[in-house]
């Protein structure tokens, strides 16, 4: 309901602001909402979105001193961990942050499909989630050559290789991804550009969608699917504020993730090793952790094609699975098929990637 | 081991009189000596004093080394040094290459002994793979014979220059025919002088002097008809492989036996650093037995050129001994293989300075009770426990004062790199970037290897001076690692207060919760009941 200009809602001050910008209708649209007592949160969605905004902090205090030249960057970054004052928290928050967003990306993805919260009307929502998840991958990527630093380095020339191997256009991804057939000065200034603006943007507008979708089709019932019609059940199930009622859940998790944060930056303070050296190879060159079970798979798998084909594969029916799935059913014991092939692929990509660990 | 080592010309002299005509079984024990050693021998040609026997050692005429000026005494062991008036025996001439009419692209011989057997056609193919079927040096230009004809009784006719297979005295010259001829080798670019030196080396003279056919000849190294380059690194002769070559005789207590040659050098060797470097780590820089010993030309070190051996890697090292008190000393001196060893060199550490507990010395330690002068008793040092400063000098000598000065210095500058060393790393551990007080510590590595180098010359006060230099830098790197360590004590501190904050924080919100959920329950109660 929109308040009637010239009489201001609340107190004084907010009172003087919502006569400047008639934001009064837009927070009651967003925030000033009911929910039904049975929507709870999971917290992972919101934790993602928590440490995403860290990052945008933490990333824009970062590149305040980065300079991103192969022959600047590694004492930059060094220089920020040694010499700035609280730089070393900044980076190893950031540093921290980048490896938990992923992990939390993908639990909450996990739990998104075991509750069957993509079936209708949420598929849109999981296609745009689904995307995010890629964004939030090549944010990884992207943002671990920064420190020009010799494992940076070689996990990039790894990364980019196995870009190279796809099938008829992997020899121009690789060009464009390295801006050149090695990775060089020019890679770097392109995965700066791609890390600090493009995949910002993209996220931003991406997340914007995907939590506008979820404000306008509220959460997902575990219980039973979405009913298409609306049922007087349904209209007398009561109901509390979504804020603060509902927001004050979330930010006691994004309170323990700050102490988890802070925690690991000060006893695990992201390192640096030793310059980038493109002539000398490391003995052991492992892209991250997040990576390391697609990386195992390539290597265990003697057909390359075939190798490469899977995870472009498996990402291609993640994004369009809610349009598959033609199982109404939510209840995990109804969803045999699905459950058990999730569980498959998610212990097959654990058990890859300690694999790819230890080997 | 000789037990007639001694330092002094006169009793050497003796020594040399009293041997006489078992001249040749001293030089035999001076070459197994040289080969445990490593250290000086300068022998002379037993066939060149005019004492050729066919049981001459192969150490008895081992001795091409310069002829040792006034002051080169032999002071390891009991054979007489060559002077000019006992010249090594001189190489044969050498051979013309053998003849043979041009088969032009044919080898007949290489077509009928790849047919013959299964052992024929062996040798054929080791041939062909070998480097010398990869340059076109065929079998008729060691064997004779016509390449070019493919019947026996013409291919194999001694008339025309078939000579057969050379027996190992002749196979040196067949060798050498085309390695010491410049004008053959020129196309490959090999050296020539592996001819004479092979006749200058104690193997060469041993076949010379005594016609004794059991040392090595070219083919027990290089092979015969699958003859590899040295670069090759499946050749015996490659860098790697030398130690087993050299072992593949010198360990064999058969063949070494006729010689009195100890056989364990290759046990020894293999456990030193240069051996741990080279077998173990393949680095190919490291020395083989070759390196010291020569390889065409081999013998053993000796007195005058045991510190040009060792300084031909240890250049550094060299020049600071040559400005030592020991080095002035010549022949009654220490030299590397005194406190290094010579096949079992080790790590050198504080440990050379001093024994534990100090030795039991009496005065023939020391001194030649005949002639009242210095001499070193040389047996000791085959001891690694003996390579120690007071093996020879005293607890009541005043240089015994210097060396613990020298030994007090080196050893703080250690402790002080090994504290900064422990403190850097102590850091790094904890997640510090330590890159600056690392690059502090380098500096003090180098005022710290100059300080052990420094020992070499023996002088207390530059040896003070850089290891004082050495911990100062020390200090520096370990000052600036401790700084990482307080900050992350300091982080950490921090830690746990924002850590209390936060929870205070999570607390505020959580009796909000439940405060807004009695309100809600409250509020649904009285919808309820409305």
């Amino acid at each position: 309901m929109a308040a009637t200009p010239g009489a201001p809602t609340g107190g004084k001050a907010t009172g003087w602001l919502d006569q400047r910008t008639r934001i009064g209708p837009l927070l009651a649209a967003s925030l000033h909402v009911r929910i039904p007592m049975s929507a709870k949160t999971y917290y992972f969605g919101g934790i993602a979105l928590f440490l995403f905004g860290i990052q945008a902090a933490t990333g824009t205090l970062l590149a305040l001193y980065y300079k991103p030249t192969p022959e600047a960057a590694y004492e930059s970054v060094q220089f920020i961990t040694s010499d700035v004052s609280f730089g070393w928290l900044i980076r190893s928050v950031h540093h921290w942050a980048a490896n938990l967003m992923i992990l939390f990306v993908i639990l909450h993805l996990v739990r998104v499909f075991m509750q069957a919260a993509y079936k209708y009307p949420r598929e849109l929502t999981w296609v745009f989630g689904s995307l995010l998840l890629m964004l939030t991958l090549a944010f990884g990527f992207t943002g671990y050559l920064l420190p020009w630093d010799q494992l940076a380095y070689w996990a990039t020339v790894v990364g980019t290789e196995i870009a190279g191997s796809v099938p008829i256009i992997g020899e121009s991804l690789l060009l464009l991804l390295r801006g050149g057939t090695d990775v060089t000065g020019d890679t770097m200034t392109r995965f700066f550009g791609i890390h600090v603006l493009v995949l910002p943007i993209a996220t931003a507008g991406l997340l914007v969608v995907h939590l506008v979708l979820v404000h306008q089709l509220g959460l997902a019932n575990p219980k039973r699917p979405e009913p298409r019609v609306t049922t007087p059940e349904i209209e007398k199930e009561p109901q509390r504020p979504f804020f603060p009622h509902y927001i004050i859940d979330e930010l006691m998790a994004w309170y323990v993730l700050l102490a988890i944060l802070v925690v690991l930056a000060s006893v695990f303070p992201a390192g640096l090793e030793e310059q980038a050296n493109p002539l000398q190879t490391p003995a052991h060159t492992k892209p991250e952790w997040y990576y390391l079970g697609v990386y195992q798979l390539l290597k265990v798998i003697p057909w390359k094609v075939i190798g490469i084909m899977v995870p472009i594969v498996g990402v291609a029916l993640l994004v369009v699975w809610p349009f598959l799935d033609r199982n109404p059913e939510v209840v995990m014991r109804r969803r045999k098929i699905a459950v058990g092939g999730a569980t498959v692929v998610i212990v097959g990509l654990i058990a890859f990637t300690i694999w790819g660990y230890v080997s | 081991m000789p037990g007639d080592r001694m330092l002094h010309q006169p009793r050497l002299l003796r020594r040399v009189v009293r041997l006489g005509g078992t001249l040749t079984l001293a030089g035999l024990a001076t070459f197994a000596v040289a080969f445990s050693a490593s250290a000086e021998s300068p022998s002379p040609s037993a066939a060149a004093a005019g004492s050729p026997a066919p049981s001459a050692s192969p150490a008895a005429s081992a001795a091409p080394a310069p002829t040792p000026g006034p002051s080169d005494t032999n002071w390891m062991y009991a054979t007489p040094a060559p002077t000019e008036a006992i010249p090594l025996a001189t190489a044969p001439p050498l051979p013309p290459r053998v003849a043979h009419p041009d088969g032009g692209d044919a080898n007949g011989c290489y077509d009928c002994h790849s047919a013959v057997n299964e052992e024929q056609s062996k040798i054929a193919a080791a041939w062909k793979d070998s480097a010398h079927g990869q340059a076109e040096v065929a079998c008729a230009d060691c064997h004779g014979g016509d390449p070019g004809s493919d019947q026996i009784t013409k291919a194999m006719d001694p008339a025309i220059g078939f000579v057969g297979s050379p027996d190992r005295q002749e196979s040196v010259g067949l060798c050498g025919s085309c390695h010491a001829n410049v004008d053959t080798m020129k196309a490959s670019g090999l050296p020539t002088d592996q001819y004479a030196k092979y006749w200058s080396s104690v193997h060469g003279q041993q076949l010379i002097t005594a016609n004794d056919a059991r040392v090595a000849v070219c083919t027990d190294c290089h092979g015969v008809h699958d003859v590899k380059k040295v670069s090759d690194p499946t050749a015996k002769t490659f860098a790697l492989n030398v130690p087993e070559l050299c072992s593949s005789c010198h360990s064999d207590e058969k063949r070494m036996e006729p010689y009195g040659i100890p056989t364990d050098q290759y046990d020894v060797y293999a456990k030193s650093v240069h051996g741990h470097a080279l077998l173990d780590n393949k680095d190919v820089r490291a020395p083989s037995c070759a390196s010291c010993h020569g390889s065409h030309d081999a013998q053993p070190p000796t007195s005058t050129t045991v510190v040009e051996v060792c300084g031909k890697c240890h250049t550094a090292t060299q020049d600071l001994y040559m400005e030592s008190r020991h080095s002035e000393l010549q022949a009654v001196a220490p030299k590397c293989w005194t406190c290094h060893g010579t096949h079992d060199v080790s790590k050198p550490s504080s440990e050379l300075f001093f024994h534990p507990t100090p030795p039991d010395y009496t005065c023939v330690t020391c001194h030649d009770l005949q002639t009242h002068t210095l001499r070193l008793e040389l047996d000791q040092f085959d001891d690694p426990a003996n390579r120690r400063c007071d093996t020879c000098h005293h607890p009541e000598s005043q240089i015994y004062s210097q060396i613990e000065g020298i030994s007090g210095a080196v050893t703080s500058a250690e402790e002080a790199y090994v504290d900064a060393e422990d403190e850097i790393q102590h850091a790094a551990g904890l997640g510090m970037i330590t890159s600056d007080a690392e690059v502090a510590l380098a500096g003090a590595k180098t005022s710290l290897i100059q300080a052990q180098a420094a020992v070499h010359t023996t002088k207390l006060t530059s040896i003070a001076e850089l290891s004082a230099d050495a911990v100062t830098k020390s200090n520096e790197a370990k000052a600036l690692a401790t700084a990482k360590i307080d900050e992350t004590n300091f982080r950490r501190a921090a830690m746990v207060i924002v850590l209390a904050l936060i929870l205070l924080g999570v607390a505020y919100l959580w009796l909000t919760k439940r405060r807004l959920d009695r309100e809600l329950e409250r509020d649904l109660e009285a919808k309820g009941r409305e």
